[in-house]
């Protein structure tokens, strides 16, 4: 597989690892700015999130122990692997397994270390992604009632947009966007408004540098889910990007007027509501 | 080669377990039982592989039938003599009701109905890969045995039996293990089947007590699928005048088949039997992971792929089978998600594990298929390594809660990373596992229905993976490790196995190019109505580049490697945040972190500078899952669909 | 860009014995009206996260030792940035018989705002003094500490005494 890459793949490649953590930014840092106007604040600059990865990585590296920070790493990689995949349009699942063991592997550098807090953060982490991985999965698998393949380029193939065929399902992938971004009711894990109650959850023992990589990661993480949303109209792109930022509003005035809700809800919400409407799509699909 | 000769390495498998079983039974010194004990198992490994290298061959003893009837009759004499003892009545009936069954298929034979005869025994690539299974993982788990039980049997109950029979039954369980997978006539089969439920039985009841009574349930589960699949056999000679599993996918008879396969869910514990497998917890730990990985478990599994790639046809009997498989996936899963206790925990992940290699074998596409064989093989290998892992720990930390295990990392360094190896290898990426998971997904994608099962059941499954990885791993800073004095026997087979997993692991994206792709086609060869479009799905997943996982995990660790590991110094290193409160200094001296290695605690100071433990447990959905009501749910659900299989079948 | 500690100092906020009047104070700072995070100043509840430390209150027997965790927890460059009178002194504290006197006594403090309590504006002002310094501290230029506001309030000779006297009860 590799040898058949050819040479503008690469660039894509390289293009889209370079690109995708100043996207993910530039989202981030509007997420701020817009979140502060509507609390009727100025916010802080667009680019804030680069100052503060910046500063991170000046900062004395303090940690528990040394397992703590691998697993801080391989959250990176496997973020960056996900990209990779993505720009090579390899097997969906494939392509959500890497992005669940990025995401495992934040949680279990939490668990490594003795604090009662990060382990709280973990739980709640894993809680999250047994929410949303089952919509995840019911997306790849409408993708291929439709296209009879599981490749990321399939989707490219399609003549109508995504949207048209799974619109449930689009539903059921923004609560799953908004568990992925800690937005409210969502946000238990880790949350960019609930310093105080989580102490920053699951990567309360991440400090300096290692805390940066994991905020670059989230950056990835951002752009992906972002991309992934685009690809819902993947006939016209400008309208894909106009659907992001419906999605993207609609994602932050969720954000302001909910408040933190618990885990137990989360989750009984999640295996209720969307996952329903997604099997509900699903067998419309299947059943055409 | 006349070693290489079929029908010596044949006898070898079967027959020399159960004779170095006996040596090792009369031996009246442990070290001439340990020695029995190696020298079986290099010969048993050795004849394994070289059976495998070996082309497919067949085999027929002459006068086989009056053979394996004579076996089966003693074997079933046995369990009714065992019925008497225990005075149960339900396995008296039952097997008094297979005496009567093997009688009437006697007086059948004497009265001049034929039976078409075939060979007796045969290797084809599916009885390779357990044969492969059962001589090389069942052995290095009986030489871990040995070191594990020296200090077991310290501890044991005075009702516990001697080491000699243990072992007898330990080791011949591996020779009947081979004969029962190389089997082709149902005769011998089912007095294998029988003997493997012996030999579980007498295992399982090793240490007296209230071990006889999970044994006994043990027994009665699987003389109940005993029952049924000697029926199906009687079935089969009546019917169709075959006794073999050849004759059985030529005929196509779909009772005998459904039969088989409730013989099969009961000895894969699949979910209205699971209580056995549970019960057998309480053996000693090799026990379980012989039981688990090696033989019994996969005795199911087996039979299943066995009996089902001829059945196509019979879509409705295979949804049903599908179905069952699926609901246990899911079903275990849930409940794996409510255990604190490691052994119950593994115990449901084989269940939900075996529960899908039988949805898989029921989907009836090539890619289940692949996939089905794929688990098998990558579960044996990383289930009896967790077994014996947490044996070691079970005997080390004094506690099979996972609770109890944090802080291991430090005391047990080597012990720990082998039980994280195999953790690993049961959900993330490059590891068969997942592997297999990925192709189940991608095979059952036309039945929707089974397919959120399965869904459902992978996000379980992860869930009480990662939570366990997370608190075995938990631990403080150490400037060095723990020195790790451990049995050479014990640290032989984890270390054995250990590398065994990361090898499959690494290359399982080959072995399953090389070998069960193969296997996959040559099984379906003769099936014309599978689309083009299956096919596809089969060579694309085979495409996937798996290399980029293994390029992800090298530069993480590179990385990692130059810009941490060297750099590290103690003067960064902090106590973990608690308000302040922390009872010791919050920066590194030795004293401090020494004495903050507890297994659950994280020390602070309370009022008047008190000093105590916080703790935060793991998550165990309490409040969402009752295992008690759920297990009754799920049971109820699973003999729903068990007796809809059995109409569908008398309907057909 | 590369001055990006100071422009984004995040903050970790510690009542070491405080009336809460300064804390409620440096809450307002985050409200819209004052809004810091203008400047990419956050309030973070975790030390490990933080450059700025601010405190409020006097410090007593039992919090000096937690002020010192919290303190050793945040990873250098950092500054601790000191907000009202009992912060340097004891404030209306000073003297009383648990109370041992200013933050300083424990940490080494880089701004002092003096008040009680101080207004927003001069917590704000303060904190970007201290971003200053930590700018300079992570430059690798050691910044001597701040120097202590004049103390008004001194405890008498009896009062001194009776302190002593209760402290030597407690502790027999």
């Amino acid at each position: 597989m590799i040898e058949k890459i050819n040479i503008t793949q690469w660039i894509i490649i390289a293009v889209s690892l370079v690109a995708a953590p100043f996207i993910g930014a530039l989202i981030s840092g509007l997420d701020r700015k817009i979140t502060a106007r509507m609390q009727g604040r100025k916010g802080p600059p667009v680019i804030q999130p680069f100052y503060d990865i910046i500063k991170l990585f000046s900062k004395q590296p303090i940690a528990l122990h040394k397992l703590q920070i691998l697993y801080a790493f391989l959250h990176l990689v496997f973020m960056m692997l996900v990209v990779v995949l993505l720009a090579m349009g390899q097997d969906l699942l494939m392509i959500l397994f890497a992005h669940a063991f990025s995401t495992i592997c934040l949680v279990l550098g939490g668990m490594s270390v003795r604090s009662p807090y990060s382990r709280i953060g973990s739980m709640r982490k894993i809680m999250q992604m047994l929410a949303y991985e089952p919509i995840l999965i019911l997306i790849i698998v409408a993708i291929y009632l439709q296209t009879d393949s599981f490749l990321a380029s399939s989707v490219m193939d399609m003549s109508k947009p995504m949207l048209w065929s799974m619109p449930l399902l689009f539903l059921s992938f923004l609560c799953a966007v908004a568990i992925k971004l800690n937005k409210s009711p969502f946000d238990v894990s880790t949350s960019h408004h609930a310093h105080q109650e989580l102490i920053k959850g699951i990567t309360v023992e991440y400090a300096g540098p290692y805390l940066g990589i994991i905020e670059i990661a989230h950056l990835y993480e951002t752009a992906i889910l972002f991309f992934i949303i685009m690809m819902f109209w993947q006939t016209n792109y400008y309208i894909g990007f106009g659907l992001e930022t419906i999605a993207f509003v609609a994602i932050l005035i969720l954000d302001n007027t909910f408040s933190r809700l618990t885990t137990t809800w989360m989750l009984k919400y999640m295996w209720s509501i969307p996952l329903f409407l997604s099997i509900a799509n699903i067998i419309w699909l299947w059943s055409k | 080669m006349e070693i290489m000769n079929f029908n010596v390495l044949l006898a070898v498998l079967i027959i020399v377990p159960v004779v170095f079983g006996v040596v090792a039974y009369l031996s009246p010194w442990d070290k001439l039982r340990s020695l029995s004990i190696v020298f079986c198992s290099v010969i048993v490994a050795a004849a394994g592989i070289m059976i495998t290298i070996a082309p497919n061959d067949k085999f027929t003893l002459p006068g086989s039938e009056t053979i394996a009837t004579i076996l089966e009759v003693a074997i079933v004499c046995i369990i009714l003599y065992i019925a008497v003892k225990i005075k149960n009545w339900l396995i008296l009936l039952m097997s008094l009701a297979q005496l009567g069954m093997i009688v009437a298929e006697i007086i059948l034979a004497h009265t001049g109905h034929t039976v078409a005869h075939t060979y007796d025994f045969a290797t084809d690539p599916l009885t390779k890969i357990l044969i492969l299974i059962t001589s090389i993982i069942g052995p290095v788990i009986a030489i871990y045995a040995i070191g594990y039980m020296k200090n077991h049997q310290e501890h044991a109950p005075p009702s516990a039996a001697s080491l000699g029979q243990f072992f007898f039954f330990f080791i011949a369980f591996l020779g009947f293990m081979n004969g029962l997978v190389m089997a082709n006539n149902l005769k011998w089969f089912s007095f294998f089947w029988e003997a493997t439920t012996l030999c579980s039985y007498m295992l399982i009841g090793q240490d007296g007590g209230e071990s006889k009574k999970n044994a006994e349930r043990a027994l009665l589960i699987n003389t109940f699928g005993g029952t049924a699949m000697i029926a199906g056999v009687l079935w089969l000679v009546v019917n169709n005048n075959t006794e073999s599993f050849e004759g059985l996918l030529l005929a196509k008879a779909v009772i005998p088949m459904v039969l088989l396969c409730v013989a099969a869910f009961t000895k894969s514990a699949l979910l209205p039997f699971q209580s056995w497998l549970l019960g057998a917890m309480i053996a000693p730990t090799p026990v379980s992971a012989l039981l688990h990985s090696a033989t019994m478990v996969k005795a199911g599994s087996y039979l299943v792929l066995r009996v089902t790639p001829g059945f196509h046809d019979s879509a409705k009997v295979m949804m049903v089978i599908t179905f069952i498989g699926a609901l246990t996936f899911a079903g275990a899963a849930l409940l794996a998600v409510t255990q604190s206790n490691a052994k119950r925990v593994l115990a449901y992940s084989t269940i939900s594990n075996l529960g899908l290699v039988v949805a898989c074998a029921g989907i009836n596409s090539p890619l289940a298929y692949a996939a089905a064989l794929a688990i098998i093989c990558f579960h044996a290998i990383s289930k009896g390594l967790l077994f014996l892992c947490v044996g070691r720990i079970e005997q080390k930390i004094g506690s099979r809660d996972i609770e109890d295990m944090g802080g291991i990392l430090y005391r047990m360094p080597v012990t720990t990373s082998v039980a994280l190896i195999g953790m690993m290898s049961m959900l993330l990426p490059p590891f068969g596992m997942l592997l297999s998971k990925w192709m189940a997904i991608e095979a059952t994608i036309r039945s929707p229905l089974i397919l959120v099962f399965i869904i459902l059941g992978s996000a379980l499954t992860v869930f009480f993976w990662s939570k366990w990885i997370g608190r075995i791993q938990t631990s403080s800073y150490h400037p060095n490790f723990n020195k790790e004095t451990m049995d050479p026997a014990m640290g032989f087979s984890l270390i054995t196995l250990a590398l065994g997993v990361l090898l499959t692991g690494v290359g399982s994206m080959w072995i399953f190019n090389k070998f069960f792709a193969p296997i996959t086609r040559e099984v379906f060869a003769s099936r014309t109505d599978i689309s083009d479009v299956l096919w596809n799905v089969f060579t694309a997943a085979g495409n996937f580049a798996a290399v980029t996982l293994f390029v992800a995990v090298g530069i993480a660790f590179l990385a990692y490697w130059l810009l941490v590991w060297r750099r590290f110094k103690e003067t960064d290193v902090r106590l973990p945040y608690l308000c302040g409160e922390n009872a010791e200094s919050t920066v590194y001296t030795t004293s401090a972190f020494h004495n903050s290695e507890g297994t659950r605690s994280y020390a602070f100071r309370s009022m008047g500078d008190k000093i105590e433990n916080s703790w935060s447990s793991t998550t165990y959905l309490k409040n969402f899952i009752c295992e008690k009501k759920a297990t009754i749910w799920l049971n109820l659900i699973a003999w729903v669909i068990i007796i809809i299989l059995l109409g569908e079948a008398h309907l057909l | 860009m590369f001055n990006a500690v100071s422009k984004s100092p995040w903050v970790v906020h510690f009542n070491c014995n405080s009336c809460n009047g300064c804390d409620i104070e440096f809450l307002a700072c985050l409200t819209p009206h004052y809004d810091v995070e203008r400047f990419g100043i956050l309030h973070i509840g975790n030390p490990k996260h933080a450059d700025v430390l601010v405190v409020t209150g006097s410090v007593n027997n039992r919090n000096a030792r937690v002020l010192q965790n919290v303190y050793n927890q945040i990873p250098d460059p950092k500054v601790v940035v000191a907000l009202g009178v009992c912060t340097s002194s004891g404030g209306v504290f000073a003297g009383c018989y648990n109370i041992l006197g200013g933050v300083d006594i424990v940490i080494p403090v880089d701004v002092f705002v003096p008040g009680c309590p101080p207004r927003p504006e001069a917590m704000i002002d303060g904190i970007v003094k201290a971003v200053g310094i930590l700018e300079r501290k992570r430059k690798g230029e050691i910044f001597p500490t701040a120097p202590k506001p004049l103390c008004k309030f001194k405890p008498s000779e009896e009062q001194s005494a009776e302190t002593t006297a209760i402290k030597e009860e407690k502790t027999v």
